[in-house]
């Protein structure tokens, strides 16, 4: 018998079904709205990360909003300031936002300035400064701002061996150290080929300013980060009080909540129309209200609210163009009280109007007030003021952004309204300019004919999802009571849908009209 | 006008009484403001570099001057460190010299109430004077007066 050899003897791990597991890589968040969601979950711990991008981007910003979200006095952030903005100019414009705590200040979040020895000696020198600091004080997080000023003198001096040696060294020492780094820094995109900054880095964070006709828009590219997916592509940023807000440019495409298979049908505040519709809209649907100006559009939306509220559904109305008091007002012509619900809460009127919106933060203000008041019904009026209300950048992908926003809005189970003005031809029945209307479940059109020497309007169900509607073309007008169909279909004109409709029945006695439809303020 | 308010001027006199009764058994000569400026530079060149820190002591200086002819013999060093020169403008009586240290930290204190506001200030005077009770100088909690009464 062969004797067992010392490979033998030696017992030998056993093959296990259980692989090993892999390492957990914790996630530090940013403390900026939307930005973790784009990053796949935040920052990776103890990762070695580069903010860059031009002046005036939110740089600085967005390394504060870091450092003060993840740290506590035990572990501090220390934030390295060098010959860039001063420290007492940056504390005193950083505590304008919410962000910012003052009670963290020299504890949890400490400023030290590196000017000095930047200035006077070498980078050992600075490194060595770095360490004594990060050892006394054994920070979460560490920022150096402005980083590219830091290494400077070396670039200057064309010594990139010692420049390459002390971006080494600091990563290492900072990663073994536990700290999460971030520097920060006013870099061109066509640096990056060159500068071994970038090759050390795990993330690579890029904020930009889009200029676009005479609006600017602020922009967020995650161009790398080692070990988790983040979502690719330019993401619009806003700074406003509370700091870095980021808009995920897939923002409205998660989230697979189907409609549920059995829907209410809701009421639309206009029995006939309900009629026409096979008994109202369907719950969750997307409606497209399509017709020229004037033709009661908007009247028709708040009577959808107004029927909501009764129910007691809240209900949200992002208007574009009319003002909030012009909507309450005219409800109020209709006998529709809008004020109660907006004081009770029930109702949100929301007045977007800025020209450099874009769609994201559009679908970010109405889904938050969505979550805010509960709501069921949104109208959207109208989407011509909405691509208006949006900087020139967003216009050219409007469709796309519009297919995301209203799917998120649907899936959150609201019932979606939205209006758009089309101009009447005469001699076509064009139901929208835009293209749009595949992304709706439902569209009437709204349109004036000439009849009997009048220009009346009729009102078509042109489409219905979710099940069968009427084909009637019917006759409405607008009183005081709001969009009132006023008679059954007629089968005396052919042509009605290009609003010069031949008369095909007798002619009935003419009757002067007594008076106008009393007008809506 | 000067800038510094009745409660600004009571800080700094609380800051001085406290840091001379911390240094009685130093010398004499040395201003009082020059004991506390002591105190403050590390913290603050550490937060804003000895260049910040003295550009902004020197334009408390340049304030105090006009209020107190003697300061016109002090002089910032680059270091940040105050420097009392020999000079006859340097001469002046006791309570001059404790008007003058009063003065000077008040508009320095000025400065940074004006810069990064009242409750950072606070906030740094809080770190670098952790066990100097500063809860009566909290701007939003009302004056000191009113809540003793």
């Amino acid at each position: 018998m062969k004797k067992k050899t010392d490979r033998q003897k030696a017992k030998l791990p056993e093959k296990s079904g259980n692989s090993p597991s892999k390492v957990t890589i914790h996630k530090i968040p940013t403390g900026v709205r939307g930005l973790d969601e784009i990053l796949g979950g935040g920052i990776p711990e103890f990762s070695f990360n580069i903010i860059a991008g031009s002046p005036g981007c939110g740089k600085t910003t967005l390394a504060h909003q870091i450092a003060f979200a993840n740290a506590t006095a035990q572990k501090p952030a220390l934030y390295f300031t060098v010959l860039g903005e001063p420290a007492m100019k940056m504390l005193r414009y950083q505590q304008q936002y919410s962000f910012f705590d003052e009670s963290k200040l020299g504890r949890a979040v400490r400023f030290l300035n590196l000017s000095e020895v930047v200035l006077e000696k070498d980078l050992d020198a600075v490194l060595d400064e770095i360490v004594r600091q990060v050892r006394a004080a054994n920070p979460s997080t560490v920022v150096v701002d402005s980083f590219r000023t830091v290494v400077r003198k070396a670039v200057a001096n064309a010594n990139e061996l010692e420049m390459q040696s002390f971006i080494q060294r600091l990563a290492q020492f900072l990663t073994s150290w536990e700290a999460t780094t971030f520097l920060v820094g006013e870099y061109d995109k066509e640096e990056m080929r060159d500068n071994p900054l970038f090759t050390v880095a795990d993330g690579l964070f890029w904020l930009s300013q889009v200029a676009e006709r005479n609006s600017i828009v602020r922009k967020l590219q995650v161009i790398k980060l080692r070990g988790q997916e983040s979502v690719p592509g330019l993401h619009t940023i806003r700074i406003s009080d509370a700091g870095l807000q980021a808009f995920s440019r897939t923002l409205g495409l998660l989230g697979t909540r189907a409609k549920p298979k059995r829907r209410r049908r809701l009421s639309m505040g206009i029995p006939e129309l309900d009629k026409m519709m096979g008994g109202g809209l369907l719950e969750g649907d997307s409606l497209l209200v399509a017709g020229p100006s004037g033709t009661g559009k908007s009247a028709l939306a708040t009577q959808f609210i107004a029927a909501g509220l009764r129910h007691g559904e809240p209900a949200i109305m992002a208007i574009f163009e009319e003002r909030p008091q012009g909507y309450t007002d005219r409800a109020e012509t209709f006998g529709l009280n809008l004020k109660t619900p907006q004081e009770n809460g029930a109702l949100e009127i929301l007045y977007l109007r800025p020209l450099d919106l874009s769609v994201d933060e559009t679908m970010q203000a109405i889904l938050d007030a969505v979550e805010r008041i509960g709501a069921k019904r949104l109208v959207i009026d109208s989407l011509v003021g909405f691509e208006m209300a949006l900087a020139p950048g967003f216009r050219t992908d409007f469709r796309e952004s519009l297919y995301r926003m209203i799917g998120a809005l649907t899936r959150a189970g609201v019932t979606i309204l939205s209006t758009v003005e089309v101009e009447d031809t005469f001699t076509a029945f064009s139901l929208s300019h835009y293209t749009i209307s595949f992304l709706t479940d439902d569209i009437i059109r709204m349109r004036y004919v000439e009849i009997d020497g009048q220009l009346r309007k009729v009102m078509v169900v042109v489409k219905m999802r979710g099940g069968n509607h009427s084909k009637d073309i019917r006759e409405y007008v607008i009183t005081d009571e709001g969009v009132v169909i006023i008679h059954p279909r007629t089968t005396q004109y052919h042509g009605l849908t290009t609003g010069i409709p031949e008369r095909t029945g007798s002619s009935p006695p003419q009757k002067a009209e007594a008076s106008p439809e009393p007008k809506a303020k | 006008m000067s800038r510094i308010t009745p409660k600004i001027r009571e800080l700094s006199q609380y800051l001085i009484a406290y840091e001379t009764k911390a240094n009685k058994r130093l010398e004499t000569n040395t201003p009082e403001a020059f004991h506390v400026g002591e105190k403050l530079r590390p913290h603050l060149t550490s937060l804003m570099g000895n260049v910040g820190f003295s550009a902004l002591l020197s334009r408390a200086l340049a304030l105090a001057n006009a209020e107190v002819p003697w300061l016109r013999a002090v002089r910032v060093r680059a270091d940040g460190s105050l420097e009392r020169l020999d000079e006859p403008a340097a001469q002046a009586d006791p309570e001059q010299i404790s008007e003058g240290s009063v003065v000077l930290l008040a508009q320095l204190l000025g400065l940074l109430v004006v810069f990064i506001g009242e409750k950072l200030t606070l906030r740094l005077l809080r770190d670098i004077w952790p066990k100097l009770s500063l809860d009566d100088f909290d701007f939003d909690k009302g004056e000191k007066h009113e809540k003793e009464n």
